[in-house]
């Protein structure tokens, strides 16, 4: 099963600059596992020490918001997932 | 039934005359308040030219529906003007108390008109409304003002009032209410300009809500909903002191005037530094999230500097744009913006450009008092900002803002003052964020973040969809996010409150804070679009259009560095593509003004016939 894992700018530099990654997964959890697996770098970015996502982020499937306590939300083949940080500036 | 949730306050300064009024219900329906009635107002009772100083110019004063109540991050205010920065309708935002109190006053709306002929302040109480005088604090900063209004009036009072760059008219002076300002456009100079020093009101809670009972269960699902939301959290807990490190690592850190997107070791500015010399929390009525972080500088050059914040802008205010890391030093210039009344994003950009101004030999030691503004030393700009706020020496000039400046100064500095219609830019560089970018070229008031802040270039935000940072494409998505933002601004919800996950409430509350229904999503949605569109017809009435819908030269045309970062060599083109799709899409002209069917449909037809 492929899954679209949409990278924010803020961590495109960890991940080769690319902005989108395939990765397999039945779950929000096991996709962004695969993505650290590739791209190591990215695992302080995206979890906590206790394996879960920081408050700062958000995690979309398809456009909708699952917010960040998702991991066990399941995918479907060919769903989008969008990592997008939730600070705003002022 | 319908009741009005706060009546209008007009007080002629000129005359001393003060009265209270209705806000007709068509109105409250059409435009619900906060920024929507600043529009309708201002469209209604100012003619076109007003000189901004003038006795004819009106100073608003307004918070929202929903303010005083126990709902969470809605009790914002904010001024609304004609600018004497930019010359367009203005509204600036502002937190604290001084909006639940306008509205335990009784009132949603105070229209300043007139001047008076020395300084006074208003004091609002159970007893009415005051005109006093203001001799014994005309002079006096912010912090020392507030006070002294405190200490005679009583420990419930609130205050908005202006520093020495208020009544210097400085072209970017701020209203000030407790540490909090109204900041962009210059609202703070108009407030100067009428010798008014400050509205002081004493009161005590009171509601006004037309069905207490509704109202308080979905406040309390609000609370609930906020509360258990992580956004909500990590807002708590940083506010915005930590969006420096995002926008460094993708290179849109605005350094050394908008040449550079990075500064060399931006971790010495990240929140995490900043956060060492946090002493406390601080926030809105009726706010948990208490994201002012105050800071004390504990030793060394700025010793015992104390703000309340900075907060983003202003963390790069007093940084990127003179590519300095000393985090001490922005405090130090954050707190005395705050006591002065300054704009602390117009008085960075405007520094950033002096100090450019000087490394070009375009401005000499000789006119700067001596100081030498050589990027990378703080202490002249600590000093500058001292000299505007007094409009002193250098601060004179400085006090003008960039466009005015360069105009003085002539030699070709035009091409260093990075401002759109007059507004100088805030800390998100055009180059790297082209939607954040045509936001800034397009929102009404000039170069404002907040306007449409375009989190979908700057977070990755994938509503309603995603976007290519570097794509000068997406009208749609700045549309999207202006139109989301103002009818956000009729609450007055706080902007960051967006993201908390209670904004299906919104209209909910205000139907049960009014008792009309009149207040869907997609009525909403329509009160933003129109609201937009009668700030544009006001400003194209004033003379605005296509051509003043610009992105400064450099942004244009000179390539961004990056250092490090993502997007080195990225101008944004302005080729016109952009400007004829969303005009397109908003049913303007091709010069940009509103067409007649689009102000029809948005019942605006009595702005028809000023559209030439």
């Amino acid at each position: 099963m492929s899954v679209e894992i949409n990278i924010p700018p803020s961590l495109q530099s960890l991940v080769d600059g690319v902005r989108q990654v395939e990765v397999s997964g039945s779950t929000v959890g096991e996709c962004l596992k695969d993505l650290v697996r590739r791209y190591p770098r990215l695992k302080e970015k995206i979890f906590t020490r206790s394996d879960r996502l920081p408050k700062s982020m958000n995690i979309f499937i398809n456009g909708a918001s699952v917010g960040p306590r998702s991991l066990a939300i399941p995918v479907r083949d060919g769903d989008k997932i969008h990592i997008a940080y939730i600070v705003l500036g002022g | 039934m319908a009741i009005n949730t706060g009546k209008i306050l007009r007080v002629n300064l000129s005359s001393g005359k003060v009265s209270t009024e209705t806000v007709p219900e068509k109105i409250a329906t059409d435009f619900v308040g906060g920024r929507g009635y600043g529009v309708r107002y201002l469209y209604d009772e100012l003619n076109p030219g007003t000189e901004p100083f003038g006795e004819e110019n009106k100073l608003l004063m307004l918070n929202g529906p929903l303010a005083g109540t126990t709902a969470q991050a809605v009790s914002r205010w904010m001024t609304c003007t004609r600018s004497p920065l930019t010359g367009t309708f203005t509204r600036s935002v502002c937190g604290a108390d001084f909006g639940a109190w306008l509205k335990f006053a009784g009132y949603e709306m105070l229209i300043l008109e007139g001047k008076a002929e020395k300084p006074v302040y208003l004091h609002l109480s159970p007893d009415g409304c005051k005109v006093l005088d203001a001799s014994e604090i005309w002079g006096k900063d912010t912090k020392i003002t507030q006070e002294w209004l405190v200490e005679k009036h009583g420990r419930n009072t609130r205050t908005a009032c202006i520093g020495p760059a208020g009544e210097k008219l400085v072209k970017y002076a701020a209203v000030v209410s407790d540490r909090r300002t109204a900041g962009r456009g210059g609202t703070g100079a108009v407030m100067g300009s009428k010798n008014l020093k400050a509205v002081a009101i004493t009161a005590s809670r009171r509601l006004f809500l037309a069905d207490p009972e509704t109202y308080e269960k979905l406040a309390k699902e609000q609370v609930r909903t906020i509360l258990a939301n992580d956004a909500f959290k990590s807002h708590k807990e940083w506010g915005t002191t930590t969006t420096q490190d995002v926008t460094n690592e993708i290179g849109i850190y605005p350094v050394r005037n908008f040449r550079y997107g990075q500064l060399t070791d931006y971790k010495k500015v990240f929140g995490a530094e900043y956060r060492k010399m946090r002493v406390g929390d601080i926030g809105c009525y009726s706010c948990a999230a208490r994201c002012g972080k105050v800071h004390t500088v504990p030793s060394g050059v700025y010793a015992g500097a104390h703000s309340e914040g900075p907060e983003y802008e202003s963390i790069w205010a007093f940084t990127g744009s003179i590519e300095s890391d000393n985090i001490e030093a922005s405090i130090a210039a954050d707190q005395l913006c705050d006591d002065l009344g300054l704009d602390t994003i117009s008085t960075g950009n405007t520094i950033g450009f002096a100090y450019e101004l000087y490394e070009k030999g375009l401005l000499k030691k000789s006119d700067t008092d001596g100081l030498e503004l050589i990027y990378g030393n703080p202490a002249p700009m600590v000093a500058l900002v001292k000299k505007i706020g007094y409009r002193e020496g250098i601060g004179e000039l400085l006090g003008e803002g960039t466009k005015r400046v360069a105009g003085k100064i002539g030699k070709g500095s035009d091409d260093y003052a990075i401002n759109v219609k007059g507004m100088e830019l805030p800390a998100y560089e055009p180059r790297g964020a082209k939607s954040q970018g045509y936001n800034y070229a397009t929102a009404s008031i000039g170069a404002s973040h907040c306007y449409g802040y375009a989190a979908q270039d700057i977070f990755g935000a994938p509503f309603p969809h995603p976007t290519d940072r570097f794509d000068e494409g997406n009208a749609d998505i700045v549309i999207f996010n202006q139109d989301g933002t103002a009818w956000h601004e009729c609450g007055v919800a706080c902007a960051f409150s967006g993201g908390w996950g209670w904004m299906g409430l919104f209209g909910k509350l205000i139907t049960a804070a009014r008792g009309i229904d009149a207040y869907s999503d997609a009525q909403l949605e329509k009160v933003g679009e129109r609201m937009f569109n009668l700030e544009r017809a006001f400003n194209v009435r004033e003379g605005l259009g296509r051509n003043d819908d610009l992105l400064p030269l450099r942004i244009r045309t000179e390539p961004l560095h990056t250092r490090k970062a993502k997007g080195e060599g990225q101008t944004v083109s302005h080729n016109g593509e952009f400007l004829d799709k969303y005009y397109s899409l908003r049913g303007w002209t091709k010069e940009g003004v509103p067409t007649a069917k689009k102000l029809k449909e948005l019942g605006l037809d009595f702005a028809v016939k000023d559209m030439k």
